[in-house]
């Protein structure tokens, strides 16, 4: 069995939400993101106390219809893109105190 | 009979941009003439200053302008280092020191850096782009270096005011953006006009075959401003306010691409 995997969005990072889309940029290298609905809803579910797992099966699956498995597919790699710029932080346990305060919107 | 020998008494030239100004204290003559020249119309002989640094000129010679720029704060200081130059400045008090070479260059990046920070915690910004006023609205053009901001510049009709053909000042103003002119000139090698006007318009630069304007997103739009937005400090607090900033910007501001031949008919589309 997989491990579950935790998502925090980084304190490093400036967002704001654009529309429908969720647009990023790291504080640390002005590495740019503009999220799609989709990607957006699961970074905003990025809390590093809910499972990766299910923010998948309750946020993404139920608004927007997709199929779990690719759903889930989509969201590890979105996950393992964010993460390797700083963007989102992932652990195997529960992260505390990393939401970012510097969202807005 | 006695000769008393007194040390020169610095003297202030103020150095006025965005409509704030900048006082820079220093006992050597050709200083100021330097400021004068190269910020001619910028300049004040006296007026209140929002900012004070006193100027030690001295030689770098051992370093260059090329070595890494650095920018941080640190105990309540912000701190501006390169080759050319040291500056350090408190903004509880409002006052610094710089010490560089007799440069125009480290003193014109000392006045941007500290610019950029000023204006970022009023939601403004320095930008890469040219800008004018026509008809009483000011139009910016912006792009990167090769875009065409010198080229729109020279192609600008006699009734337009240049304010700049390099770095644009973009400050906040209730629900509307100003542009200011500044005396940090491109290729043009001119200063521009003292003069402001609210922001009607922000164009990015393309060169092409035809002329022409077009829609961008609104996240694209953004995406392009924030590349041409100057920022130097390595601070997630200050970047953050400069990427909201951004945003606002592009909420209130209508932001297209102009895709332009180098001739004067591109003014024709403008306004």
């Amino acid at each position: 069995m997989m491990a579950e995997k935790y998502i925090a969005r980084s304190k490093a990072i400036a967002a704001r939400l654009v529309g429908s889309e969720m647009m990023v940029m790291s504080a640390v290298d002005s590495t740019f993101f503009t999220l799609n609905e989709v990607a957006s809803a699961i970074w905003q579910a990025a809390d590093g106390r809910t499972p990766l797992s299910e923010i998948v099966a309750g946020k993404v699956c139920k608004q927007f219809d997709v199929d779990p498995e690719q759903a889930q597919r989509g969201a590890d790699r979105f996950v393992d893109e964010l993460s390797q710029h700083g963007i989102l932080l992932v652990s195997d346990q529960p992260l505390t105190g990393t939401d970012s305060s510097l969202e807005r919107r | 009979m006695t000769t008393t020998c007194c040390p020169p008494v610095p003297e202030t030239v103020s150095v006025e941009i965005g409509g704030m100004a900048i006082a820079l204290r220093t006992p050597d003559p050709s200083f100021h003439r330097l400021i004068e020249n190269r910020y001619e119309g910028f300049v004040r002989a006296s007026s209140k200053s929002y900012l004070e640094f006193e100027v030690d000129l001295c030689d770098l010679s051992d370093s260059s302008p090329d070595d890494d720029l650095e920018v941080k704060f640190d105990a309540g200081e912000w701190l501006l280092k390169r080759g050319d130059f040291r500056a350090r400045w408190n903004p509880e008090t409002s006052r610094g020191r710089i010490r560089q070479s007799c440069s125009p260059y480290a003193i014109d990046c000392v006045l941007r850096i500290v610019h950029t920070l000023i204006l970022a915690r009023r939601g403004g910004f320095l930008v890469h782009a040219a800008s004018a006023i026509r008809g009483g609205k000011a139009f910016l053009f912006s792009g990167l270096s090769g875009a065409g901001k010198t080229t729109i510049s020279r192609l600008a009709p006699p009734d337009a005011t240049l304010l700049t053909d390099e770095i644009s000042y973009v400050q906040r103003e209730g629900n509307r953006y100003v542009a200011y002119g500044t005396p940090f000139a491109g290729e043009l090698a001119r200063v521009g006009e003292n003069q402001s006007a609210p922001i009607s318009a922000l164009f990015l630069l393309e060169q092409g075959l035809q002329n022409r304007i077009e829609p961008v997103s609104t996240t694209e739009a953004i995406q392009r401003l924030l590349r041409n937005i100057l920022f130097f400090a390595d601070d997630p607090e200050l970047v953050n306010l400069v990427f909201q900033a951004a945003c606002e910007f592009a909420s209130l501001v209508p932001i297209h691409r102009l895709v332009f031949v180098p001739d004067q008919r591109v003014w024709e589309i403008i306004g």
